[in-house]
């Protein structure tokens, strides 16, 4: 885990935080309505005031992931990150729980910590008047207590320290928080995609995972949804990554006859599998929007891998193993903030900047236990595919903004997501499709309109909006 | 440290402005022969990053994902490059960093502005140039890029600095 303080991260992204004022929008016109069996309309992209209510209704009550407790491996370390709007630190207190706040000090609002990740120390203080806090956020200390006395501050209660958001809860170290104080618990929240997680922690020979390496930041000019949906798109790869699969091809057909395919070709020229492939894969939805597809690249049985299965084995048993590497899968969805990749040891979250800006942060783990090599070659996959640098990502970026560039115009009212509409088969908690079906983007908009459709509350049940 | 003779800071110094001017005249395949064959162009992610094996990087190309890269540009169906990204090279403040045998260090820094579809962007930072000697000029084993706002989220970095 490096602590870098990259102040400059978050400043960059506050810059690029638009929120608009939106007095209550769209209360009438019931935005869940815009949500069809096989069509949305173009708005849930383009439509400010409907990225607001998405803040307030999705991003206000779903579980989001906020990072991993390796990130925070000692008392007082911080990590800050937003949810939705909320800017919230997540640290680690002295009793070896970790807590997210919110970070913003309850005597004037400054926030405690400063943008980034790093140790605060024993315990926090604000750099406003120097009220001191513990890192589960109670008050610790202020200056000139005795001020407070006979006044309706009472300073033992711990409504006036740093507020927890609402529920936070760790599943095999992965840390999610909801800012709504009521809603299924995080398990039933992630339902099938459980197993994702499970096997992103099982793959290492130790059992446990950790953060390593650095965190690449990209920023895309589009609504987040549509991110989310190119994540389950097999269709667009043969088109829209021509360029990368075409050049990886041609570097392949340059080499020497019988040259082994070199790992950064075979992830790279995959993507021009032709539409048959694609079919072949398994596609899981599930209730809340989850999901994943099933791995398109199989294991190279070079040294890298070898080394990486024997030390595996060597912890689990060949038969523990070999159950472990069965579950191949590429991106799974954790609707509506991160989408990890299990394979190879990526997490990527997606933060919501406004209604056409989108932030995602890649962070790449390492396997506890697994040889070093393994872990490079992680990073080399979060190098040439995901990194700003990437080769492959730049003609996604350019496919997503002239999405929602396109979708501003008035050249149409609806998004079609008809492609094998009604053949879907049903599992329990979720639904499964051939490679090629949309049932990832309709799976998604179903809970999307399901979140629009009531008004969290942060104390007491959720109410229907009508 | 710095250049004591006035020929060989001449030559180093006409060696960047050349590498300069390949980049931003796309002569890819010159450029790419200005490197070693375990040549590495390489961007940290973070200031003061030691180490690109066990950390990710902004870039970190071998000649094969040079070539890889360079290939993509090339392509007709490279989405991202209609129009192509173009740039405009600044480079100054060249020091020697250290002498091997073989070879130096050279520091230097670099203003760059990139134009694509519809907007400018300014990059600058400090780059050491590893130079091995080949005659009156050099061969690139490494070329680390520092950008000033390494750690910021970017949009897509398509072309070499």
């Amino acid at each position: 885990m490096q602590n870098q303080t990259d102040i400059a991260v978050e400043r960059q992204v506050q810059q690029e935080v638009r929120f608009y004022p939106t007095a209550h929008a769209q209360k009438n016109a019931a935005p869940h309505t815009l949500v069809q069996a096989d069509r949305v309309h173009k708005s849930v992209y383009t439509d400010p005031e409907i990225f607001e209510l998405e803040m307030d209704r999705v991003f206000g009550q779903a579980w989001l992931y906020v990072g991993h407790e390796s990130q925070v491996p000692n008392t007082g370390d911080y990590f800050t990150t937003r949810l939705g709007r909320e800017p919230v630190v997540m640290l680690r207190h002295s009793d070896g729980a970790v807590h997210v706040l919110y970070n913003r000090c309850p005597h004037k609002g400054a926030k405690i910590v400063p943008d980034g990740s790093g140790s605060a120390g024993k315990f926090l203080r604000c750099l406003y008047h120097g009220w001191t806090f513990k890192c589960d956020g109670s008050l610790l200390a202020v200056p000139l207590r005795s001020g407070y006395e006979d006044t309706a501050m009472d300073l033992k209660d711990r409504e006036n320290g740093v507020r927890k958001v609402a529920r936070v809860a760790t599943y095999r170290g992965f840390v999610f928080a909801s800012l709504a104080a009521d809603g299924p618990d995080l398990p039933e929240f992630l339902g099938g995609v459980a197993t994702s997680l499970d096997n992103f922690c099982d793959r290492a020979p130790d059992g446990e995972v950790e953060v390593a390496g650095g965190v690449q930041r990209v920023i895309q000019r589009n609504n987040w949804k549509i991110f989310f949906e190119n994540l389950h798109d097999t269709i667009h790869a043969v088109a829209t990554h021509e360029s990368s699969w075409r050049a990886a091809k041609e570097e392949f057909e340059s080499m020497p006859e019988g040259t082994q395919k070199p790992f950064e070709i075979v992830i790279v020229d995959g993507n021009g599998e032709p539409l048959e492939f694609w079919e072949k894969l398994e596609l899981k939805g599930y209730d809340g929007g989850h999901g994943y597809m099933e791995g398109i690249f199989t294991p190279p049985k070079d040294p890298v891998s070898l080394a990486y299965v024997a030390s595996l084995e060597a912890r689990q048993g060949a038969a523990r193993a070999d159950e472990i590497l069965r579950v191949n899968r590429h991106n799974t969805i954790v609707y509506p903030s991160c989408s990890p990749h299990t394979s190879f040891q990526q997490i990527r979250v997606i933060r919501p900047l406004s209604v056409d800006r989108t932030l995602v942060e890649i962070f790449t783990f390492r396997l506890k236990g697994a040889p070093d090599a393994t872990f490079r070659r992680a990073l080399k996959y979060t190098n040439v595919i995901n990194s700003p640098s990437s080769t492959v990502m730049p003609d996604d970026l350019e496919a997503y903004n002239r999405v929602q560039e396109g979708l501003g115009s008035d050249g149409g009212d609806w998004v079609s997501l008809h492609r094998a509409a009604g053949r879907e088969e049903a599992l329990p908690g979720g639904r499964a499709s051939n490679g090629n079906s949309e049932m990832p983007m309709r799976n998604m908009f179903r809970a999307w309109a399901g979140y629009m459709a009531t008004e969290p509350t942060k104390h007491g049940l959720l109410k229907d909006a009508a | 440290m710095n250049f004591t003779d006035w020929q060989e800071q001449q030559h180093v110094t006409q060696f960047l402005h050349h590498e300069a001017r390949l980049l931003d005249e796309h002569r890819w395949a010159e450029w790419m022969d200005l490197f070693t064959p375990d040549g590495l162009y390489w961007m940290p992610l973070v200031r003061g990053q030691t180490d690109h094996l066990d950390h990710a990087s902004l870039f970190c190309d071998d000649a094969l994902l040079r070539s890889m890269r360079v290939r993509r540009l090339s392509q007709v169906r490279a989405y991202s490059q209609q129009p192509a990204t173009r740039t405009s090279h600044v480079i100054g403040n060249i020091a020697l960093e250290s002498r091997a045998a073989d070879g130096c260090i050279v520091y230097s820094t670099f203003h760059l502005l990139e134009w694509r579809k519809d907007a400018q962007r300014a990059f600058g930072g400090s780059v050491l140039h590893t130079l091995q000697r080949e005659g009156d000029s050099f061969r690139i084993r490494m070329k680390r890029v520092d950008l000033l706002n390494c750690e910021a989220p970017h949009e897509a970095l398509e072309v070499f600095m």
